[in-house]
């Protein structure tokens, strides 16, 4: 069943025995496997139906370096299906050594091992549309697969692996029937959890106060409540309940809000394969289930626990849009069609340079001189991307020239303080709004620094071809655009110890009972990967564990 | 030992042709085949130890049969032991978990009110054993494997999201046939009977296993937009140039199936057959799915080529 706050029947207080505070990738998960547990379930949504100004402001805050991270309410959506609404799709799993505890890198380690999130993985990809779990070339295509690059070996990259892409999955769109149509579970929209509500003790939540931005105020008892608001907004909402424990819920350590990251990630270089072009297939793959795949290289975990690094991968990539020399007509004609793509899409063609009106000429000149490619890329765009239901993922160019870019994404070392704080302003519901500091250290330089260098070494031995940069330049083309957007990883930090983590090995608040958290804030390392997949395998193990809790009991 | 007499009525339907074929391949049973005219169908009764109606088609062909052949079992007092082939649309269009007990819907489409109707007089007579099966695929199917891979193969459907997250109830056409027989030899086999997977596939996970064991591959994400101008645009008309092919003697090959409104809103249907009683009453063991798929695509590449 699907409400909404203003609905009469939302009384003033409701009943459940599980209250999920938001409907994005976890929460829309938990609420999808706990459908016909006969367990009563409330979900409670900010937004509405479709994104709405006036909710998707109280996402608004500050960000400590404004080139460093976007605006708090960019690359986040408050509305149903939450920011699956506007997700790129890629999917991967964590790697076996993001779970470890590194000596090189300072905080890591997860107190659950990857064997413990490995049966949840395969709904997880399901869930997300990516068709089977299977993340290499070998499973996916079977033996005789088409290498990435022909000839190319190396002992400290794999080309064997693979990212698969979701549609991407607007989860609200694509599972809000099964929700609406589900007997033991309620959604109600509009819903804004402004206050937790601790009981004497402190140790469980009595009840969570909820508020619709017109008004409309009503109160949830429930015997276990799970926040699944995302990695800014979890912590935002810890530490905005101080009336009862002054640092905020489950902040008695003062982690909540710490170890922030994101992914850190940019193009460089030039890449010039030799060799007849067909020796590159760097673009996607259709997977017998239909499922967009993609090659790319992966730093192997013995290089990286050798070499004392941080995760990394990286794909061949077009030059960069921007700068008209790249004289592609596909490119030029992407950077004059940025007024209409979406800022979380567009970030990379604003870039950071001055383009000019020369530079706008000399885009139109390149759309002129090419007026079939253009004109193909277009066609394809609108038939594979606009109008499909499973969007080609992104832009791929086949270099006649035989010369591309590196595209990299590379993990980010747990650091206490790049963190989340509250802000002196607050929002209209009077929560006190999110102060972003995000930061990054000398570990995640050498993290990218070494593993190019590495790759540059590994295509001069494998003799495919050259890879050429400029050393100095790493660092600033991996914060270019600043924290990779869209992924807030680490807030709300999952561990053995509390006085280091905010959450126990099954995401339960330390110190709250009957409080747990669900999303990328609990996750302790950031891995290469994106989150989603992980999120969502998560949600799964959470949702077993509440079902085997609630029965016990 | 003399083999019994099984009169199976609709020998000529698909299931009833399996049925006749597994009875004559067995050393306990005579089949005797019989249209549904009342003459044929007492003379028939007259001497048979079992009946099974298999017939299918349309409503009026489902009922008519059930009223010649029960009102001619009534007539002659025949005590054979009946085994009525069923379906499970009885349930209606609800989602949830039925069981042979849930009460059917007062009001069903025609399709399904011609079944209730048919096991209705069945289960009127004594000795009668309902079958409520799924959806029956499997090699020789025309309806759940031949006409579902016609549709693969011409990508006119393949993933269809949300639209294809209903449960797909499928027997396999061996299991069914050996329900049937089950039914006339089992003494403890009484009432109606589930028949389907006990844990079955969403129609996606079906449409996306059978098509890339078709090699239809790979599998097309249908939009909605698409999908609703195939069952509600362009199907109409091409049910209707079918049947005027038909009327006119023509191949009602050379035009592509319509794939109608009724497939798209079973697609999304989340009903579940529990088929426990099936297993304990009449020993019910399924077809692994994998191997049903499997062997139903190798059958379609034979039919079809590719």
């Amino acid at each position: 069943m699907i409400h909404d706050a203003a609905d009469p029947s939302v009384g003033e207080v409701l009943d459940a025995q599980i209250c999920i505070v938001g409907a994005g990738a976890a929460g829309i998960t938990l609420a999808l496997d706990l459908i016909g547990s006969g367990l009563s379930v409330l979900l409670l949504e900010s937004g509405g139906l479709d994104e709405e100004t006036e909710t998707q402001s109280l996402y608004a805050g500050s960000v400590a370096d404004e080139r460093l991270h976007s605006p708090p309410d960019r690359y986040r959506q408050r509305r149903f299906g939450g920011t699956t609404t506007i997700w790129g799709g890629r999917c991967m799993p964590f790697d076996a050594v993001d779970f470890l505890r590194r000596d090189f890198m300072p905080h890591s380690g997860w107190p659950i091992e990857r064997s413990s999130l490995l049966p949840f993985y395969p709904r997880a990809n399901l869930l997300c549309e990516a068709g089977p779990f299977a993340y290499t070339m070998d499973e996916t295509f079977g033996p005789g697969f088409t290498p990435m690059i022909g000839g190319f070996h190396s002992e400290n990259f794999s080309i064997d692996h693979l990212e698969r892409f979701s549609c991407p999955t607007n989860f609200a769109a694509r599972y809000g029937h099964r929700l609406r149509a589900a007997a033991n579970v309620r959604v109600i929209l509009h819903a804004n959890l402004t206050k937790i509500t601790l009981d004497e003790a402190a140790t469980r939540v009595a009840r969570v106060e909820a508020m619709s931005l017109d008004g409309k105020a009503f109160a949830v008892r429930a015997d276990r409540f799970v926040l699944a608001t995302g990695g800014l907004e979890t912590a935002r909402l810890l530490l905005a309940n101080r009336t009862q424990q002054s640092a905020g819920i489950g902040n008695q350590y003062d982690v909540v809000g710490r170890y922030y990251m994101c992914h850190l990630a940019g193009t460089l270089g030039a890449i010039k394969i030799q060799g007849p072009p067909t020796r590159v297939h760097h673009g996607y793959l259709l997977s017998k289930e239909g499922v967009y795949c993609r090659p790319r290289f992966a730093l192997n975990e013995s290089t990286q626990l050798r070499l004392g690094i941080g995760n990394f991968v990286a794909r061949l990539h077009h030059p960069r849009i921007t700068d008209p020399a790249h004289r592609n007509a596909m490119l030029s004609l992407l950077f004059l069609a940025k007024p209409i793509i979406p800022y979380e899409y567009a970030k990379r063609l604003h870039g950071d340079e001055r383009t000019g009106a020369a530079d706008w000429l000399r885009h139109v000149r390149n759309v002129l001189t090419g007026p079939l490619d253009a004109a193909g890329f277009a066609l394809h765009m609108v038939r594979d991307r606009m109008l499909a239901e499973r969007k080609f993922p992104s832009i791929i160019i086949k270099s006649k020239a035989d010369l591309y870019s590196l595209d990299f994404h590379a993990e980010q070392a747990p650091n206490p303080a790049s963190r989340v704080t509250l802000d002196e302003a607050r929002d209209p519901l009077g929560l006190p709004r999110i102060r972003v500091d995000w930061r990054y250290s000398p570990e995640d330089v050498v993290t990218v620094r070494r593993s190019v260098a590495l790759l540059a070494e590994d295509f001069s031995r494998s003799a495919v071809g050259e890879f050429r940069y400029d050393p100095d330049q790493v660092e600033y083309e991996m914060t270019r655009y600043g924290a990779y957007g869209g992924h807030h990883i680490g807030t709300a930090r999952m561990g053995a110890d509390p006085r280091s983590s905010v959450v126990d090995s099954d995401c339960r608040v330390h110190t709250v009972d009957n409080l747990y958290l669900s999303g990328s804030a609990t996750f302790p390392t950031s891995s290469q990967a994106n989150p989603t997949l992980t999120i969502v395998a998560l949600a799964l193990r959470l949702a077993e564990h509440l079902r085997r809790q609630i029965a016990h009991a | 030992m003399s083999r019994q007499k099984i009169l199976v009525v609709g020998a000529d339907s698909f299931v009833g042709s399996r049925v006749v074929r597994a009875l004559q391949a067995g050393d306990w049973a005579e089949p005797i085949t019989a249209t549904f005219d009342a003459p044929a169908l007492r003379a028939g009764l007259s001497t048979v130890d079992g009946v099974v109606n298999a017939v299918m088609g349309s409503p009026q062909r489902i009922r008519a049969a059930a009223t010649a052949l029960y009102g001619s079992a009534d007539a002659l007092h025949t005590s054979a032991r009946i085994v009525h082939l069923g379906s499970m649309t009885v349930y209606g269009k609800d989602d949830g978990v039925f069981a042979e007990t849930a009460a059917l819907p007062e009001f069903l489409e025609p399709y399904a009110a011609a079944h209730a109707a048919a096991e209705a007089l069945a289960g009127a007579r004594p000795n009668a054993v309902i079958l409520r099966p799924g959806c029956e695929y499997g090699p020789g199917c025309p309806q759940w494997s031949l006409r579902v891979a016609d549709w693969l193969r011409a990508r006119r459907i393949g993933d269809l999201g949300a639209g294809g997250d209903g449960y797909c109830n499928l027997i396999y056409i061996d299991d069914l046939v050996a329900a049937v027989l089950m039914s006339l030899r089992s003494p403890a086999a009484a009432g109606v009977f589930n028949l389907a997977l006990p844990d079955p596939p969403t129609w996606n996970e079906y449409l996306i296993s059978f098509g890339i064991a078709l090699g239809a591959v790979p599998i097309r994400r249908m939009t909605r937009r698409r999908w609703k101008i195939e069952t509600r645009l362009l199907a109409p008309p091409l049910k209707i140039a079918e049947l005027a092919q038909g009327r006119m003697g023509l191949s009602n090959r050379s035009l592509p199936e319509a794939i109608p409104p009724s497939f798209q809103q079973l697609c999304t249907q989340a009903i579940r057959l529990d088929v426990s009683r099936a297993e304990q009453v009449l020993q019910m063991r399924w077809t692994p799915l994998d191997a049903g798929i499997a062997a139903t695509a190798q059958w379609v590449r034979e039919v079809r080529g590719g």
